[in-house]
């Protein structure tokens, strides 16, 4: 078969959707012009666009937008939420950083929808660049980000562009699950619980918008940090694969995996969930001892450009040599296959592309090309927004109970020892405290205390442990109607 | 100030050959160096590939730097859309392998009355930066919006924006689309948010599963041909009757959107006071409800006069500066409601020629058969 009629027959044999994907990458292709002739290594989501979209969608399938609801902020994720420029500068100041087209930047009154917020964290975690180095786990050594070690040209390059100001990269980075908690991490789990509870227990309104917007970022930030375990690149200790030239000058190295991700989908073409994943503690989002966290799933499903199997000799009793255990391709590749021009394609069981492989010279050799790379993203996206939207359900998943009859009572579920606070609401949104009391661990029943005789809603916030140990807020609401 | 095409240096006159040597070699390294810094101080900014062609015709990739330019218009109408917001936002990265966003540059600005537009080109930009994105919004309300990089009907790349001679086709917002989705498509910062916050209730109803309750179907589709109020009367109509020389911001009124049985067009004069505008809205109903609306109009608005000049019924009405103009076209079940101010029509007669011109449209659009059925 020559090698026209053979391209003919893989053209004949596409189906139509496939047929799309291979005119949508070759149009990447062409986007990505300036990199035509590099090889194609792969690393994480852009920010802006990708992972603000993998936020929105986590959003969007949550609780939180009745969560939010709940607890008087009306409009859910499209409550204007305000945090004054004066009060945080900072963060006003690397938001003015992004393109407002992308959803997470305020207006000139540091006013936003609450999803717009959530956004905003997500964007904003990879500020400064710095802090994207800790947004890598390979689950197999346990370690995050390396500076890998590059060509003698390329430390040249490096020298000379270090010279002329080009930003040094950290030798090492903290792991993700660990950089979540780190108290370097401005949007660490424990800012997230400390805006949260003030978003439920400070007096005013404005205040409780500012810490909730404040709650949101630093939700945000963390659902970023889980997203980037969804590119095999940084679950499989390959960096290296973060150094390929994208087009805009010397100092644009990055990822062909990342820009198709961010023009295949941008922000806005990120799909929903394909399910929604529920585990009992925040690091098993990321890595779990069963091997379900995300890091797990993608590191032994999908290769990046340079963990592939090795080259080797094209002979029929010939086993690719593995830089990792997993995915481990067939026993007996289709050598005939590829022959051809086009090569042949590993793919997994739902069918994705893994890697294509081309015989030349007698010699088989694998790569990523753009079609599978974007099989590849098509595939991962969904996983990617089920597991954040099961971590975002995760940090809301505190629920107290309120009942209002001759007295108030609040009570919970799965609840380790803590403190309990209750509050009310006049018309004007002023946010009183009734109580405070100690809770026992595993106690259900919370607090009483007499009912008030004048208010709009009442308010329970918990701070305390979950059955796991894990830190947890959990809040209740309920109107009063008279 | 600097020179970028500065060559010259002054250097004291050699007094021996080997003054003339080393002279040479200072000046030539001088001329490298200075060369080098002024190009660099000089260069364009590093920017990637744009992923838009650089006229809707050609195959050579455009420039994310610009500058850019194109018209807006009516997908259904053709007709230009003028005061439309054109937004444009350049994204800039700086960092190698690990990066973050360095700022953005953006342009606020909006159609003129042809419905044109221009995006100067991204000025001078800090040194390690490079522009990496430019993205495109038009926005005017009662309209979907319109992004250079996506589309809104099924969120997917949009392949066909060019940097100059761009065509954007806004089509009218209709009742059943949903605002969550269309908050989301537009983003964010001052201006836009300025422009759709009204949005923001609609959108957050939707998310509670309180969806605004309307007919979810295409405005002027009803039984037939397609219609809309657009269609019916054109800025030229306006100029001939009533000689007016200014130009127009058109579009639907930003009371009620759009549904499957009513329409409107706004003619705001430009730079002109109310009493220069012209709204026209058009119902397209059963029969029976056609009546019923025609004499909710006849009886609700003020210093009505029947006249039964235009269709098969029409009424005069007018409250200080505006004059109205209604009618109905019972058999086609069609109700048309004018307002045009005092400055526009100086004369009930303008309101009623206008009220012939879009009739006699109708008439064009919606032919009756024989028997009576459009």
């Amino acid at each position: 078969m020559s090698a026209g009629t053979a391209r003919a027959t893989v053209r004949a044999s596409l189906t139509p959707r496939r047929r799309r994907r291979r005119a949508l990458a070759a149009a990447l292709g062409a986007a990505l012009l300036g990199t035509a002739l590099a090889p194609r290594p792969a690393r994480a989501w852009e920010a802006a666009t990708t992972h603000a979209g993998l936020a929105e969608q986590a959003a969007l399938a949550s609780r939180l937008h009745k969560r939010l609801v709940s607890l008087g902020f009306t409009g859910g994720l499209f409550e204007p939420l305000t945090i004054p420029p004066a009060d945080a500068p900072a963060l006003l100041g690397a938001l003015r950083l992004v393109s407002p087209t992308h959803g997470a930047v305020p207006d000139a009154r540091g006013r936003q929808a609450a999803l717009g917020w959530l956004a905003a964290g997500a964007v904003l975690a990879d500020v400064p660049a710095a802090h994207g180095a800790n947004h890598f786990f390979d689950p197999l050594t346990g370690r995050g980000w390396q500076m890998p070690e590059r060509g003698a040209i390329d430390r040249l390059s490096d020298a000379v562009r270090g010279a002329l100001g080009r930003a040094a990269l950290p030798a090492r980075g903290v792991p993700a699950p660990d950089w979540i908690i780190s108290r370097d991490n401005p949007f660490n789990l424990d800012a997230f619980a400390s805006q949260y509870a003030k978003a439920v227990s400070a007096p005013t309104p404005g205040e409780r918008s500012r810490h909730m917007a404040a709650a949101l970022v630093a939700a945000g930030a963390i659902l970023h940090t889980l997203g980037d375990l969804g590119s095999p690149s940084r679950v499989r200790g390959d960096a290296l694969a973060h150094f390929e030239p994208l087009g805009g000058g010397p100092d644009d190295l990055g990822s062909r995996f990342e820009r198709i991700a961010a023009l295949a989908h941008g922000r806005l073409g990120i799909p929903g969930p394909s399910r929604v994943i529920t585990r009992a503690r925040l690091r098993d989002y990321f890595t779990a001892k069963d091997g379900t966290g995300l890091a797990d799933l993608v590191a032994r499903s999908y290769y990046s450009p340079n963990t592939l199997p090795a080259p080797m000799r094209a002979s029929s009793d010939a086993t690719p040599v593995l830089a990792r255990p997993t995915p481990a391709p067939p026993r007996r590749l289709n050598l005939m296959a590829a022959s051809r021009d086009e090569g042949s394609v590993l793919r997994d069981v739902k069918g994705t592309c893994l890697a294509r492989y081309r015989v030349e010279h007698n010699v088989v050799a694998f790569s990523i090309d753009d079609e599978c790379m974007l099989e590849q993203v098509d595939a991962l996206l969904p996983e990617v927004v089920a597991y954040e939207t099961g971590l975002l359900d995760f940090l809301l998943r505190g629920e107290l109970q309120i009942n209002i009859g001759g007295e108030l009572a609040v009570s919970g579920k799965g609840l380790g020892a803590g403190s309990i606070e209750v509050f009310v609401d006049d018309d004007r949104g002023v946010r009183t405290k009734l109580t405070t009391a100690a809770v026992a661990a595993g106690a259900e029943a919370l607090v009483r205390v007499a009912a008030p005789a004048a208010g709009v809603r009442v308010i329970a916030l918990y701070r305390g442990t979950d059955p796991s140990g894990e830190p947890l807020i959990a809040v209740g609401a309920m109107p009063l109607t008279r | 100030m600097l020179v970028c095409n500065a060559r010259g240096l002054l250097i004291r006159p050699p007094t021996s050959v080997a003054d003339l040597f080393v002279a040479r070699l200072v000046a030539r390294l001088a001329i490298v160096i200075a060369a080098g810094a002024a190009l660099g101080a000089c260069a364009l900014p590093a920017t990637r590939t744009a992923p838009f062609r650089e006229r809707p015709d050609a195959a050579d990739a455009g420039s994310l730097v610009g500058p850019f330019d194109g018209r807006v218009a009516d997908t259904t109408t053709k007709a230009p859309i003028a005061g439309a917001l054109v937004y444009g936002a350049w994204t800039l990265e700086r960092g190698t392998a690990l990066t973050e966003p360095a700022g953005a540059k953006e342009f606020v600005g909006s159609t003129d009355a042809a419905g044109y537009y221009k995006v100067p080109e991204l000025g001078v930009l800090p040194r390690g930066v490079r522009v990496t994105e430019f993205t495109l919004l038009v926005y005017k309300r009662g309209y979907i919006a319109y992004r250079s990089d996506r589309r809104f009907a099924d969120l997917g790349p949009r392949m066909d924006f060019a940097q100059h001679g761009n065509q954007v086709l806004l089509e009218r917002w209709r009742t059943e689309l949903s605002h969550a989705r269309h908050l989301r498509f537009v983003g964010s910062g001052t201006a836009v948010a300025a422009l759709t916050a009204w949005e923001l209730a609609d959108a957050s109803a939707e998310l509670d599963g309180k969806r605004q309750q309307g007919e979810d179907l295409r405005p002027g589709r009803g039984e037939g041909q397609y219609v809309v109020a657009a269609q019916l009367l054109t800025e030229a109509d306006i100029k001939k009757r009533t000689r007016y020389d200014g130009g127009f911001e058109t579009g639907p009124l930003a009371d009620e959107p759009d549904t499957a049985s009513y329409s409107s067009q706004h003619f705001k004069a430009l730079g002109r006071p109310e009493a220069w505008d012209i709204a026209l809205r058009m119902w397209r109903l059963e029969p029976g409800k056609a009546q019923d609306r025609y004499e909710e109009l006849l009886s609700q608005l003020p210093n009505t006069v029947e006249k039964d000049e235009v269709a098969s019924r029409s009424f005069q009405a007018s409250e200080g500066e505006i004059r109205g103009y209604g009618y109905l076209d019972a058999p086609r079940g069609i109700v048309v409601f004018i307002n045009c101010g005092s400055n526009q029509c100086t004369s009930p007669d303008d309101a009623t020629a206008l009220a012939r011109i879009t009739y006699d449209r109708i008439k064009q659009l919606l032919p009756m058969a024989l028997g009576g059925k459009p």
